[in-house]
């Protein structure tokens, strides 16, 4: 039979009745131990050879353990040095009995504690009484160091269990392999057994010289695991917002892109927010202090929607009965919500002409002036999206959001009627909770109003929704806090191992 | 969003429907939208609801909108008034606060529970339409406690009293919660509620001030007089308004009323006396909105008959009367809500019941895309994760000293991230006062915040940056760039050049790389980043100086430029 070299290497060192050592073998056959155990197994499942295994426990004196086995453990030292000082006559004073046992340092309280231990004696208040019968020949701890010392084997493992205790030995214990050739392998040995050539690395030279027909690769442990790698990743939101981005584009929708930093016309009072709305002076939006203000404003467009909010929409529409003043909208923030854009981009007023029928969205970051916590960040990213055509119903808005919904697995969407300052009707979504079924909200929906639609020059019905990426991630993937991923405190290693979203 | 806490009793009371237990009550209640938020310790539900049916803000107020939705009433209803014996005479009002309203209630039975319903009331409605009091304040006295001048003339109001400004110490009075006289001036620093409200009058040279007979006895916005407060025993009121705008405080003023209406009050008329016109308060008059039968089937995507228009109109309160094309619609004096036809076409989707919708996917075909910048942003994310780099995500907001001083820099270097930033007025917090003016910064601080974590560290971010400048229309140049680090042992330039060449090759533009100076940088480890000729940003080895003030141990290499050079 042909078998690799290493493995006829054992093979012909192996002998029938002396079980031979792996250690030995290897220094046989100039392999490493390594190499030899891995041919000795495989021969094994052969039948080949027969693997043994031994313990053998080995024991050896620590450098205390020397010195001891040299000088007399502390206590017998110490109780020598009583009966001379005549304590098994009468207490001695203790320093003194120490003094003359040589002893110092650490070894003062050894010897104090195994003193009384071992029934040498007692201590009281400071003196020492010997026990005259004691006798320090018998001493089986200073005896069991002494056989040690001589490189004697011990029999007493209560004693040496002592000793260990007492850290003046180590005990270690070794899995010894020996090989004994089993009648199967006399069999083939007998037969013949040829070396098959083994490689252990496929090399370019292998590959160019056409070697590698003829050769054997050595088996590698496949199932040991591999030193860690650590890979770039794409930012876990940033996944998330390519994902909803797909489903978007699939959708229909076109991307929108706008300003960061805007006048409150945009973000507020073309969306028919009134200027005492308490939302506009809430602590919670982020006004500029430079630049404050914006220079330009598309003076028709302002007039229109200073119209709408004074007047209303329409032939009996009603307006805000709310001040309402140029140099006021002119104020620049952080956008509060992307719903800025949707409202430059109807307007007219960015790279596009919008005309129905259309679908716009953006997935990008708004600012509020929220507390933090797991759940909230100062900046988040908001999905906003729009559909521009003639007659859409609310039962159209429905349609869309349960199928944008379902993409990520959310279905029994709900709609809640609630109240917005620019959509009529208007619908929070809720969805239940993909793992926990809870019902929780998921977006806020709604058609545009006529008082944000006419002074924008918008013609046909708008339906727009928005909800933010972050809570649609945590629905995907359930993580809880947004912190660990999202800005400057965040953790490089939940960002490594984080789960990738697609 | 408002919070009442209602008594489920007193709703089963005003509603008629005795017999429902709680959960009933609840489950009508969230069919209106409104949210049960729990129980308050005296077995009151808390209530929440959207700010728009400022209508429902008191007990009374629900139990109607209940009556209406479960059909016990339909259409609208106008309450009956009496011809009015009280006049408010208006003269020399403040300038800032020239309206005034009112209206005189008569026969009421207010037991504790109903006085408590009736102060939440006013409370809830200064909180919300009142703007904290500043659009419209409320006081309500006992009548009987006033005593009016005697009016000759038509006999229309035989007795007045008088809206008018007065100096701030102009006079006295002994207000509410208190026993000493003070002037108003007074009451704005002694007594606690005139702490609560003095900035309304910062402002005003004169303060609002209404007088009967006998003389001051209310100074609006802030606190009424201790002699005509309302008690359990109180059997007639004087309300009145005063505020900014006369449309707000009429609203407000009818929803108190129909609130004392529904517990079987009278309700008396009262003569506003302007310089220039007469006004008859409270303000009932019904409003009319025009709404086609078009749009009420476009927008709700049903077909409907005009019976069943009529029947949801009266379900939700209001009366609809067909026309040519639709309906003339009757809107309540309560309703504040109602700006537009499409106000009134969601009352009758929500009478319908929205629920009740099937949804449908709309046949409208578009085109889907992204932006050229938006997929730039998204190749260059991808190749730098390709070159092992962890993709970061950080702040947009940051402060001077992240931005400038932790890295050497000032706003007016001349180098990559020195500009004047766009600031904050009123930050979170000292480290979110300005918009970063680099993303370099935000690197080193994951550095700062990872140290316990395995190096390398190859970190990345394609992200936003900006700078005020006067050029742009928001006065803001706002911009995408590209920032890098590489922190390991053993990290030098050229590890990091060899990074940016390869990105420079993916997207097919020149690099050269000639020497700079930059204070962030080790000097003579530093080079701008040019990219087609033209500069685009900086490379090079962290100044020791900066690695340690973020407590870093290890070198670190990097560079930052500007998205659009990639194009």
């Amino acid at each position: 039979m042909q078998l690799p070299t290493q493995q006829v290497a054992v093979l012909d060192a192996a002998s029938t009745d002396d079980p031979q050592r792996i250690e030995a073998l290897a220094a046989d056959t100039d392999y490493p131990p390594e190499t030899i155990a891995g041919a000795a197994l495989a021969l094994e499942a052969e039948g080949l050879v027969a693997v043994t295994e031994t313990t053998t426990t080995t024991v050896s004196l620590t450098d205390e353990g020397h010195a001891y086995a040299t000088d007399g453990l502390p206590e017998v030292r110490l109780y020598r040095a009583a009966l001379d000082a005549g304590a098994d006559d009468t207490p001695v004073e203790m320093g003194h009995v120490i003094g003359a046992a040589g002893l110092d340092g650490a070894q003062v309280d050894i010897a104090l504690s195994n003193y009384a231990r071992k029934g040498y004696g007692t201590i009281d208040s400071g003196a020492l009484a010997a026990d005259p019968d004691a006798n320090p020949d018998d001493d089986p701890e200073a005896n069991a160091l002494a056989t040690l010392a001589a490189g004697d084997t011990l029999a007493d493992d209560a004693v040496l269990d002592q000793l260990a205790s007492r850290d003046l030995v180590t005990v270690s214990e070794r899995t010894v392999r020996s090989v004994t050739l089993t009648e199967a392998g006399v069999t083939e040995l007998m037969a013949g057994v040829e070396a098959t050539d083994e490689v252990g690395a496929l090399t370019p030279e292998l590959l160019a010289s056409g070697e590698w027909a003829d050769v054997e690769f050595a088996d590698y442990n496949v199932a040991a695991d591999a030193a860690a790698h650590t890979p770039g990743k794409p930012h876990v939101l940033r996944q998330a917002a390519e994902r909803v981005t797909d489903v978007l584009v699939g959708m229909g929708f076109q991307e929108m892109d706008g300003p960061h930093v805007d006048a409150d016309f945009y973000i507020n009072d073309c969306l028919f927010m009134p200027q005492d709305h308490p939302a506009r002076n809430h602590w919670d939006r982020f006004a500029l202090s430079n630049p404050a203000r914006i220079d330009e404003l598309p003076d028709a467009l302002v007039e229109r929607v200073e119209r709408a909010h004074r007047e209303g929409a329409g032939d009996d529409g009603d307006g805000y009965h709310s001040p309402w003043d140029e140099d006021f909208a002119r104020a620049l923030a952080l956008r509060g919500h992307t719903t800025s854009l949707t409202a430059r981009h109807l307007a007219g007023l960015a790279d596009a002409d919008v005309e129905a029928p259309a679908r716009y969205f953006s997935v990008e970051k708004a600012y509020r002036n929220d507390t933090l916590d797991a759940t909230h960040l100062l900046e988040f990213f908001q999905i906003e999206g729009w559909v521009l055509a003639d007659d859409l119903s609310v039962r159209d808005l429905m349609g869309t959001f349960r199928e944008f919904y379902s993409q990520f697995g959310i279905h029994d969407l709900q709609f809640k009627p609630t109240y917005n300052p620019y959509t009529e009707p208007s619908f929070e979504l809720f969805g239940r909770h993909p793992e926990t079924g809870e019902l929780i909200e998921i977006g806020n929906s709604g058609i545009f109003r006529p008082e944000m639609l006419d002074p924008l020059d918008v013609d046909g019905d708008v339906m727009a929704w928005g909800l933010a990426l972050e809570r649609l991630l945590m629905l995907m993937t359930g993580f809880e806090d947004i912190r660990d991923v999202h800005g400057t405190l965040c953790d490089v290693g939940f960002l490594r191992n984080a789960e990738v979203v697609y | 969003m408002p919070v009442v806490d209602i008594d489920p009793d007193e709703l089963r009371r005003l509603t008629g429907h005795r017999s429902k237990d709680d959960d009933e009550l609840r489950q009508d209640l969230f069919g209106l939208g409104i949210e049960y938020e729990g129980e308050t310790e005296d077995g009151e539900f808390k209530l929440e609801f959207e700010a728009d049916r400022l209508d429902r803000l008191s007990v009374e107020g629900i139990a109607r909108s209940l009556r209406y939705h479960a059909g016990d009433d339909r259409g609208v209803d106008i309450p009956d008034t009496n011809a009015p014996e009280w006049a408010i005479d208006v003269t020399d009002v403040p300038a800032d606060r020239p309206y005034v309203t009112g209206a005189v209630i008569r026969g009421v039975d207010l037991d504790a529970d109903a006085l408590d319903s009736l102060i939440q009331l006013q409370e809830k409605l200064h909180a919300t339409m009142g703007r904290k009091r500043a659009k419209g304040a409320i006081g309500i006295h006992d009548l009987a406690m006033l005593k009016g001048d005697t009016v000759d003339g038509d006999g229309t109001a035989a007795r007045s009293l008088t809206y008018t400004g007065i100096d701030p110490d102009g006079d006295t009075f002994v207000p509410l919660d208190d026993d000493a006289e003070r002037t108003p001036a007074d009451v704005l620093t002694e007594h606690p509620t005139g702490e609560t409200y003095a900035d309304l009058l910062a402002d005003h040279d004169t303060y609002p001030a209404i007088y009967d007979d006998i003389g001051l006895f209310s100074f609006p916005p802030v606190i009424n007089g201790r002699r005509t407060e309302v008690t359990t025993d109180s059997r007639e009121l004087f309300v009145e308004l005063t505020g900014t705008d006369q449309w707000t405080i009429d609203r407000m003023c009818a929803i108190i009323c129909y609130a004392l209406d529904a517990r079987g009050a009278t309700i008396e008329d009262v003569t506003v006396d302007y310089p220039d016109r007469e006004l008859h308060r409270p303000d009932f008059a019904v409003r009319t909105k025009h709404v086609s039968h078009d749009r009420i089937e476009t927008l709700l995507g049903v077909e409907f008959t005009t019976e069943a228009v009529v029947d949801l109109a009266e379900r939700a309160g209001l009366d609809a009367t067909p026309t040519d094309d639709g309906y003339d619609v009757e809107i309540p004096p309560y309703r504040v809500d109602v700006r537009h036809p499409v106000d009134v076409v969601d009352d009758l989707g929500r009478a319908y019941d929205f629920n009740d919708l099937t949804p449908r996917y709309p046949d409208v075909n578009t085109i889907g895309g992204r932006t050229e910048s938006s997929r730039l942003e998204r190749s260059v994310r991808q190749a730098l994760v390709g070159l092992g780099f962890e993709d970061l995500l950080n702040f947009n907001m940051t402060s001077e000293a992240e931005n400038f001083d932790r890295m050497r820099l000032t706003p007016d270097h001349d180098a990559v991230g020195a500009a004047q930033p766009a600031t904050i007025a009123e930050p979170y917090s000292q480290d979110f006062t300005i918009l970063r003016t680099w993303a370099l910064p935000s690197l080193a601080m994951v550095l700062e915040t990872n140290t316990h974590h395995a190096y390398p560290q190859d970190l990345a971010e394609v992200g936003f940056a900006a700078h005020a400048d006067g050029d742009t229309q928001t006065g803001v140049a706002e911009r995408r760039t590209v920032a890098a680090v590489l922190a390991r042992n053993d990290a030098s330039y050229e590890d990091a050049k060899a990074r940016l060449q390869a990105l420079c090759d993916e997207f097919a533009v020149a690099l050269e790389t000639p020497p700079t100076t930059h204070p962030s940088f080790i000097d003579g480890r530093a080079a701008t980043i040019e990219i087609d000729g033209q500069p685009a940003g900086v490379i090079g080895e962290l100044h020791p100086g900066v690695i340690v003030e973020h407590d870093v141990e290890v070198p670190v290499a990097g560079f930052e430029f500007e998205l659009d050079a990639l194009r």
